[in-house]
């Protein structure tokens, strides 16, 4: 028995390809491209989902792992994002395309309607996939698009509270439209798809108004069907590679305001919006609702027989009225944005940041903690910052109004110590202080040069540095015990009888202990120092943070820190 | 002419080219991402030694004691994490100067191994292991996996390997 008899007697379906009564058309393929780019959604998302993470602070690191280091990642990514467009355009057509021809009346009223709830839910599952990535973009939209829909009058709570997935947007969000788009709403859109052509099929293709010879669907349908397709696609490829794929913003962040904009389908509620003023809630609720509700009655209304555009020239200008306005809606709100000089260049900063983001997540990595902290990562980034903000006034060697001495790469180092010995009060050490006006002032030290290195490599010995003489550092303790001692102790934590302690000198934990309070006795003294203590300003973890980064800066050339990324 | 069968034939296969031609060009990116990870090493620690503890922490003649390896960096496909545990080794202190390690994971088919009644036991298989890693009884077809030890300045200091399961030879996984 032949496998094909096998099959044939235990799987007995066959497929019967139909006829097309009134010859094949490309006016036909729509359908077919709809299904096929609804495949192509489905292939790519499967792929993508093998990589996607739901999660507030996975989602953003896996989609720019899927952007930036996995193969192909970026087109997978992006013929997924703009196939979902081709979607809404594609069956925008397919739907305009059949109310011209009046295709929905009797007995076809059932296949329009799945029509119109399938491009509902098309809708449903571009909303809930653009919030996944969950990036800037998508978590203000998804701020937005639930503050509306919660935003009626009854039920407000109960509706963020099941689109959330709680009270705040947070993990259980991304879980549900994670479940929503890649489970539900493929499912419930394969399910009425079928019905939807089920039901096409039983019914015959519309007639044309020009009929020809009826055909066999196949092959002379099909080949115009993919002839549609190859062009759709082949459309959306070179979209989509002229596009670099599609965007990826920063990480969420909800400290941070963002110019968010829904999706484009989307965009004439937005504009909607704004022209409602005191009524937006209630336009950007409602319309949605009237626009659907008129497609779903339009069969009812319009019940023909005549299909004829002449008799139906009111529901066809209805369908106008409606379509007019949103396509204007959408082309005024993008236009509104093109024109908004403040905004382009809001928009440069957030694409730098998201820029910045992406570099250091594919170099460094993301943070457990959350994609934001994306931007902690790179060596010293923490003390950098607070470096930044809180130290560099009075102590950045490029500060107009430097109050202290010059902090900069080599703070500490042996050739640092021998220039502050040679010059307490130079300008670039207390100079600028009080102290050094101070009749307690430190004098320079004077000592013969080798006397001075030994003592010098004694000091630096202090900082716990590794790479130490010990021979050379022994002979310095005998220099400081002869020539420093009258004024300085070396002991931890002892101060001396009329300078600051010196145990430890330049060791992160002395830097810890001074950036914690400078006027300690063991370090300046109340009277001596006008650095404020900053163990009320700064936690622990952030002053530790910068005595780490002060003990790094001892071996960093300017170069090593010219290397990092801004902070 | 529509219905002659040259022209039909040409037709279906140009139909089935053109559908082909677009399937293949979104189904091989789709595949080239799905199996991307496939040759990739998405988990990586520094492969330094660990520092286990001063030498004094393990008595000569005690039974092997079990010390988790945990990495100062972890970076598994998008995240990085600090301290993470990536695995486990058994420590003996077998003479004042001789420290014996063997990887937790189990040579046979990756479980991990506990210390049971003075002998190594893989609690999936019952693979049987001696306390100087020998196999006794079970199904591992080779003894339990050294881990490199070294004694530094009063240290033990350990490097993590992990070794491919199954089979009697022993190769780097």
């Amino acid at each position: 028995m032949s496998t094909r008899a096998f099959l044939r007697e235990r799987v007995p379906w066959g497929y019967q390809p139909g006829t097309m009564p009134s010859g094949a058309s490309f006016a036909y393929v729509f359908g077919t491209v709809l299904v096929w780019l609804l495949a192509l959604e489905a292939l790519t998302g499967i792929a993508l989902a093998t990589f996607y993470s739901p999660s507030s602070t996975d989602a953003w690191a896996s989609v720019a792992y899927i952007q930036d280091r996995a193969s192909l990642g970026w087109l997978v990514r992006g013929l997924h994002h703009h196939g979902g467009s081709a979607i809404v355009i594609v069956a925008g057509i397919h739907l305009l395309q059949t109310a011209v021809a009046g295709a929905y009346h009797k007995p076809r009223e059932v296949i329009w309607w799945l029509g119109v709830v399938l491009l509902a839910l098309v809708l449903g599952t571009a909303i809930s996939g653009y919030w996944l990535r969950w990036d800037q973009q998508a978590y203000w939209a998804a701020q937005v698009e639930v503050g509306i829909a919660a935003g009626g009058p009854v039920l407000g709570d109960v509706i963020r509270g099941l689109a959330f997935g709680g009270n705040e947007a947070g993990n259980l969000t991304l879980t549900r439209a994670y479940a929503m788009h890649a489970l539900l709403l493929p499912g419930v859109i394969a399910l009425i798809t079928v019905v939807h052509i089920a039901l096409a099929r039983r019914h015959g293709p519309t007639l044309l108004r020009r009929a020809k010879a009826a055909v066999p669907r196949w092959p002379q349908q099909t080949v115009r069907d993919v002839i549609a397709v190859a062009i759709v696609f082949v459309m959306l490829l070179a979209f989509t590679i002229s596009q670099d794929g599609v965007e990826l913003g920063a990480p969420a962040d909800p400290t941070t305001a963002y110019d968010a904009r829904p999706l484009w389908p989307m965009r004439w509620l937005f504009e909607l919006r704004a022209l409602a003023g005191g009524a937006e809630q209630l336009v950007a609720m409602l319309a949605p609702f009237v626009v659907g509700g008129f497609l779903l009655a339009l069969p009812l209304l319009d019940r023909g027989p005549d299909r004829s555009v002449k008799v139906r020239k009111a529901w066809l200008g209805a369908l106008a009225g409606v379509f007019a306005p949103i396509s204007a809606l959408t082309v005024m709100s993008f236009a509104r944005d093109a024109n908004d000089g403040a905004l382009a260049e809001r928009r440069a900063k957030a694409e730098a940041r998201a820029t910045q983001a992406r570099k250091l997540a594919a170099t460094y990595g993301v943070p457990v903690t959350g994609a934001r902290d994306v931007f902690q990562t790179p060596p010293m980034a923490r003390a950098r910052k607070l470096f930044a903000t809180r130290c560099e006034g009075c102590h950045g060697a490029d500060s107009e109004d430097r109050k202290g001495p010059v902090i900069a790469p080599g703070h500490g180092d042996r050739k640092w110590l021998t220039s502050f010995l040679h010059a307490p009060s130079g300008d670039e050490f207390w100079g600028r202080t009080k102290l050094a006006k101070a009749e307690a002032a430190m004098k320079p030290v004077e000592l013969a040069a080798p006397d001075l290195a030994d003592l010098v490599e004694m000091l630096y010995a202090e900082s716990g540095a590794t790479d130490v003489d010990a021979v050379k550092r022994e002979r310095g303790l005998a220099v400081f015990e002869a020539a420093c001692t009258d004024c300085h102790a070396r002991e931890e934590g002892m101060p001396g009888s009329s300078g600051p302690g010196l145990g430890g000198l330049n060791s992160r934990a002395y830097y810890l202990s001074f950036i914690s309070n400078p006027k300690s006795a063991f370090h300046m003294g109340t009277d001596k120092s006008q650095m404020p203590r900053f163990d009320g300003e700064l936690t622990l973890a952030d002053r530790d943070a910068l005595a780490e980064y002060l003990v790094w800066l001892r071996t960093a050339t300017p170069a090593d820190l010219a290397k990092l990324p801004d902070p | 002419m529509a219905d002659d069968p040259d022209r039909r034939k040409f037709l279906k296969v140009t139909s089935c080219a053109i559908g082909g031609g677009v399937g293949l060009a979104v189904g091989i990116p789709a595949l080239r991402l799905v199996t991307d990870p496939a040759t990739k090493t998405t988990v990586t620690a520094p492969s330094d030694p660990f520092d286990v503890g001063a030498l004094d922490r393990f008595r000569v003649g005690a039974e092997p004691r079990k010390i988790e390896l945990i990495a100062s960096r972890v970076q598994d496909g998008w995240t990085t994490a600090r301290d993470v545990v990536i695995g486990a080794a058994w420590i003996r202190r077998v003479e004042p100067a001789k420290v014996e390690a063997f990887s937790a994971v189990c040579p046979h088919l990756g479980c991990a191994v506990g210390w049971t009644d003075g002998k190594f036991l893989c609690p999936c298989h019952d693979s049987l292991f001696a306390i100087n890693g020998q196999r006794e009884t079970g199904p591992s077809e080779r003894d339990l996996d050294p881990l490199p030890v070294q004694i530094k300045d009063g240290r033990l200091q350990l490097t993590w390997v992990r070794y491919r399961v199954g089979g009697a030879t022993r190769e780097p996984a």
